[in-house]
């Protein structure tokens, strides 16, 4: 059975999955703000009915929760909308500043829960590639997960797009306790499909804790 | 006698709104926003029950309610999730959850936990203070 899973389509899928798991969680925590608020705007009107002195400001402050939750799921919803239609085309044109800050919003639960902050410096101008958009947010996604395992005490990653001659770079930094054995480990047999999907090479920097994602410009004509 | 519950999750407005409810219906409620806040809080008081959120920053709900049943056994813990596995489900149960709800849910459902979880404290010390009046009874040889 294994044997017939492509694994390319296989890394795709799991990195999918747990994005949907962590989302679904978010508009559950959502709902379940939604809910009570319902469940409160019941308890007053009942309180109400029985002549009791209602509280305005409360049912104001009430009125922006709920308007909160609505904005906070229309952005997980969009993000979510985002990453969906990063398969429609095997190659498009996209903004790595963009393409990063999504990545950072899609992330957040899972970094957050391990007790993480990642955030990237993003370019005054746009960074243009052409590439196949939803395997760069999977490898993203692999090379975040496995800079949480060997950053500093800090439990800070930081990602800094630039724009070079052949494309352009991504650099993760804050990867402190990074050594060339764990590097080699990470290079698993999806990583390196999906590397060499992209064109993509990986160059890791254990003195100062970084490493470079190279991306060509154009995904269609690499320059090898 | 008031339900005195201690409410663990990291969203504050789920956290602001569900105490207004419960203390609407006369429960004495305590919140954390946190698990090393709520840890701190059942160290130093005692609670009829804990609802506790499976999922939080930094520390999550099952390695909290196991903290909290190394601390205090006796203590009935309920815990809230956004996304319940079975597996995840079983290993609270082991850990000595008495229950697991599914968030968004129902609040008629939280607060029969909570009184189901009451009695089961209730019956537990009950038990404590019988064996050790047996004790009692045995070592004085009345």
């Amino acid at each position: 059975m294994s044997n017939m899973i492509d694994p390319l389509g296989e890394a795709g899928l799991q990195f999918y999955s747990k994005v949907s798991a962590s989302i679904s969680h978010e508009i559950k925590n959502s709902l379940a703000v939604l809910n009570e608020s319902a469940g409160y705007l019941e308890d007053v009107t009942l309180m109400a009915k029985k002549g009791m002195e209602i509280n305005m400001e409360r049912l104001e402050s009430l009125a922006g929760t709920m308007l909160k939750q609505v904005q906070r799921t229309n952005g997980i919803v969009t993000n979510m909308n985002r990453l969906a239609h990063s398969l429609d085309d095997p190659a498009s044109q996209v903004d790595l500043n963009a393409l990063l800050e999504l990545m950072i919003s899609l992330s957040e639960r899972t970094t957050v829960t391990r007790g993480f902050k990642v955030s990237a410096a993003f370019s005054d101008s746009a960074i243009t590639i052409t590439t196949h958009p939803f395997f760069l947010e999977n490898l993203i996604w692999l090379i975040l997960d496995f800079a949480m395992n060997i950053t500093g005490d800090e439990k800070t990653i930081a990602m800094v797009p630039t724009k070079t001659e052949s494309g352009a770079e991504i650099n993760f930094t804050g990867l402190d306790k990074m050594t060339e054995n764990a590097f080699n480990d990470f290079l698993t047999q999806h990583v390196r499909l999906i590397l060499a999907a992209l064109h993509c090479t990986l160059q890791p920097n254990e003195n100062i804790g970084k490493i470079t994602l190279h991306v060509p410009g154009n995904i269609t004509h690499p320059v090898q | 006698m008031t339900d005195k519950i201690l409410i663990v999750d990291d969203e504050q407005d789920f956290l602001d709104i569900i105490s207004d409810r419960l203390t609407a219906r006369d429960m004495n409620v305590s919140t954390a926003s946190s698990a090393k806040d709520a840890i701190k809080q059942i160290e130093e008081d005692s609670f009829d029950a804990v609802v506790l959120d499976l999922m939080m920053p930094e520390m999550d709900g099952l390695e909290t309610l196991k903290i909290m049943k190394e601390k205090n056994p006796d203590l009935q813990v309920i815990l809230l999730t956004g996304h319940a596995t079975v597996e995840k489900g079983i290993e609270a149960m082991k850990l000595g959850a008495m229950d697991l709800i599914e968030k968004p849910a129902d609040l008629a459902t939280i607060v029969d936990r909570i009184k189901r979880a009451k009695t089961e404290k209730i019956i537990l010390v009950e038990k404590k203070s019988e064996k050790r009046i047996r004790e009692i009874l045995t070592r004085k040889g009345w």
